[in-house]
């Protein structure tokens, strides 16, 4: 696990957080750094606590046990200082209805006191021709790049966004995308919620993967996905009950998936030559195939499925 | 606590509510219309005019005279009734809760009584009336004044008795008087208890709070904001009434510093309150029902439509446990009875409740939605 000493160059230093709710263990002895500048992807699957310790960090919340320093100063304990200097969107943004997107962020940039320059937040969030809508009348995705805008008004040094493409729809999702590579270039350290694997692959310099409220894995997308799913995965559509044998007898390890297709774990490309030429000589059908990389989809399912079992049979012990 | 701050909650939620056409109806037009409908209503017995069918059997200048009195001062509008109709079988049939049917030898009886001066003599008028109708009584009430002064006057003798009213007001006051202070303090109550509670679960449901959590806004500055922004719209409210009220039915009250003292008063309780009853109301559906579960039984006890001296005995002491019948009563203390001692007991009372649960509703609030 990647959580090196907290130093000057940590963003965000989280030691052994928790988070109890009555009997609920929401986090339980987290602690990872966040490094300024990068990009940190915090992922786990619903309920997983993330929300919740996201929450801790950006001092709406209170730990009920552990520290959770932010650019040095302690969030708890010194919540005024930290808001002036973070931006924060959360979960399913909103704003207040009738109040236009210039309005909005003109309200957010009065109450952080700071001189903001609204236009050139709209241009960064893409929002220029809007800026006369009311909130009411924006879709699910102008709703987020406003959220986006309004936690930039103060010109933030960490920008946390908690799921902020969660429902909308592919074009929304690569317009905010695209807003969040923006300020990736511009340095800012980003502190990223999701339960969209492709956006923490695209998006994040590193991952950590929550589940049951402990963190389970911290590192790159690309060392995480070597580290874990070094496989290849082949999958061929066929129908023909021979098949699997005959691929199994080549020392292969291949699964039907469905009446359909079957699914082979393979380490490079002579493994799927060998098994294409075979499946040919042996005359059996063959109506396509695919052949995929490992992903970080598969590093997460697998790894929350682990600890699911892990904690299942802890707890009948 | 910001004056930056303040202002932009303050002009984020005044923008908010000057486009929400609903919120401004149910503010400012509706009270309005409540002193219009009560007023015209409640004003109309100072100038009491009943429909009364009458069978003039007589048809003699003796029943003339009968009715000419009935007609003074417009009080009855006479409906003949033809002589061969059964009277009670016209009033089922016509729907008329009373109607008068003068003799045919009402002209004799009345000539021997006055002309031969025979003091045996009476002339027996009857009534046909509904006793299920609830407006039959004072009518009946109206005609036996008048042909008790009739009598009198044929006696020709003044009357030994006679009653004198003294007010114990300064002048001559009517119902809309006593009406548009509880109009007043019910706009007030309506508009802080319904917003708090509506603006809070609304700002906690959508996430809004959880958004301003992050932001420097403290208790202090988003509490203040919620004062003035009610205190404006208290104010806008009021004086729209009083210039409905002065404009339509020429009320005379006194407007002096207490009204705005006691609006003051009235804006920080019931946004003490709306703080309180928030952890029952923490989505708009349930907002709405814990502000009516609220308003509703203030609104009818506390003497807002009429005294609660009307009311039970228990009721009546209920009724001295609500805030809004202190705010009510000095608030009449004030522009009706223009009465400095009591005003100023009343609004105290007011002020001591106000401050409790300010100050508990205050350490009540929170920005998160922790438990």
């Amino acid at each position: 696990m990647r959580h090196g000493m907290p130093n000057s160059e940590h963003a965000i230093v989280v030691e052994r957080l928790c988070k109890r709710y009555g009997t609920l263990l929401a986090v339980d002895n987290v602690s990872f750094t966040v490094a300024k500048g990068e990009v940190f992807a915090f992922l786990g699957p619903n309920g997983a606590g993330k929300s919740t310790t996201a929450e801790i960090i950006e001092t709406i919340r209170a730990p009920t046990s552990g520290k959770v320093t932010v650019l040095g100063m302690d969030a708890t304990k010194s919540k005024a200082k930290v808001v002036r200097r973070i931006g924060v969107l959360p979960q399913d943004f909103s704003s207040f209805d009738r109040i236009t997107v210039r309005e909005s962020l003109s309200y957010y940039a009065q109450v952080f006191g700071c001189d903001a320059d609204v236009d050139a937040l709209m241009d960064l969030t893409h929002l220029r021709s809007k800026a006369n809508a009311r909130f009411n009348t924006l879709s699910g995705g102008l709703k987020q790049r406003l959220g986006i805008a309004a936690a930039l008004v103060n010109d933030p040094e960490v920008v946390f966004l908690d799921e902020p493409t969660t429902g909308l729809d592919p074009h929304a999702r690569h317009a905010v995308w695209d807003v969040l590579k923006g300020l990736k270039d511009r340095g800012k350290t980003v502190f990223l919620t999701t339960h969209y694997m492709e956006e923490a692959e695209l998006l994040a310099d590193t991952v950590a993967i929550i589940s049951k409220g402990r963190i389970v894995a911290t590192d790159s997308p690309a060392r995480l996905t070597e580290k874990h799913a070094n496989h290849m995965r082949l999958t061929l559509e066929s129908s023909d009950a021979a098949a699997p044998g005959l691929i199994r007898n080549m020392g292969f390890d291949p699964a039907r998936t469905s009446d359909e297709s079957i699914c082979v774990p393979v380490n490079n490309a002579d493994d799927v030559r060998a098994i294409l030429g075979e499946i040919e000589r042996a005359g059996l059908s063959l109506r396509g195939m695919d052949v995929r990389k490992p992903n970080l989809e598969e590093v997460f399912l697998k790894l929350t499925e682990e600890h699911h079992s892990d904690a299942a049979n802890e707890g009948s012990k | 606590m910001t004056p930056r701050i303040i202002a932009a909650n303050l002009t984020v939620r005044l923008k908010s509510f000057y486009r929400e056409k609903s919120a401004m109806f149910f503010t400012f037009a509706f009270p309005v219309i409540l002193v219009l409908v009560f007023g015209t209503i409640f004003t109309k017995p100072e100038h009491l005019d009943f429909d009364l069918p009458v069978q003039d059997l007589s048809h003699s200048a003796a029943s003339a005279r009968l009715l000419d009195a009935l007609t003074t001062d417009h009080t009855f509008r006479i409906t003949p009734v033809p002589a061969g109709v059964d009277a009670t079988q016209y009033a089922r049939e016509h729907k008329q809760n009373l109607v008068l049917v003068i003799p045919e030898n009402f002209a004799v009886l009345e000539a021997k009584r006055l002309g031969a001066r025979d003091a045996s003599v009476s002339v027996p008028l009857t009534y046909v009336h509904d006793p299920s109708s609830t407006a039959v009584n004072t009518k009946i009430q109206v005609l036996d004044a008048i042909v008790a002064t009739m009598n009198q006057k044929m006696t020709g003798t003044p009357p030994f008795i006679t009653l004198v009213a003294t007010s114990i007001l300064s002048e001559q006051y009517r119902f809309i008087e006593f009406f548009v202070p509880g109009i007043i303090a019910m706009a007030i109550m309506t508009s802080c208890l319904g917003n708090a509670l509506n603006m809070n679960a609304e700002l906690r449901q959508k996430g809004i709070l959880r958004k301003l959590a992050t932001t420097p806004i403290t208790r202090a500055d988003w509490l203040v904001s919620s004062i003035l922004y009610q205190l404006i719209l208290s104010i806008v409210s009021t004086v729209a009434i009083l210039l409905v009220s002065y404009a339509v039915f020429d009320v005379r009250l006194h407007i002096g510093v207490w009204l705005p003292l006691i609006v003051v008063i009235e804006v920080i309780a019931f946004v003490g309150i709306g703080m309180l009853l928030t952890p029952f109301a923490k989505e708009a559906e349930s907002a709405s029902a814990v502000g009516n579960a609220f308003l509703f039984p203030m609104m009818f006890l506390s003497g807002t439509f009429f005294p609660v001296e009307m009311m039970p005995a228990f009721l009546q002491s209920f009724a001295k446990l609500l805030p809004l019948y202190y705010v009510n009563e000095a608030l009449r203390a004030a522009m009706i009875f223009v009465d400095h001692p009591a005003t100023l007991r009343l609004a105290g009372v007011a002020a001591g409740f106000a401050a409790i649960v300010f100050v508990a509703g205050t350490f009540k609030t929170r920005w998160d939605g922790e438990t």
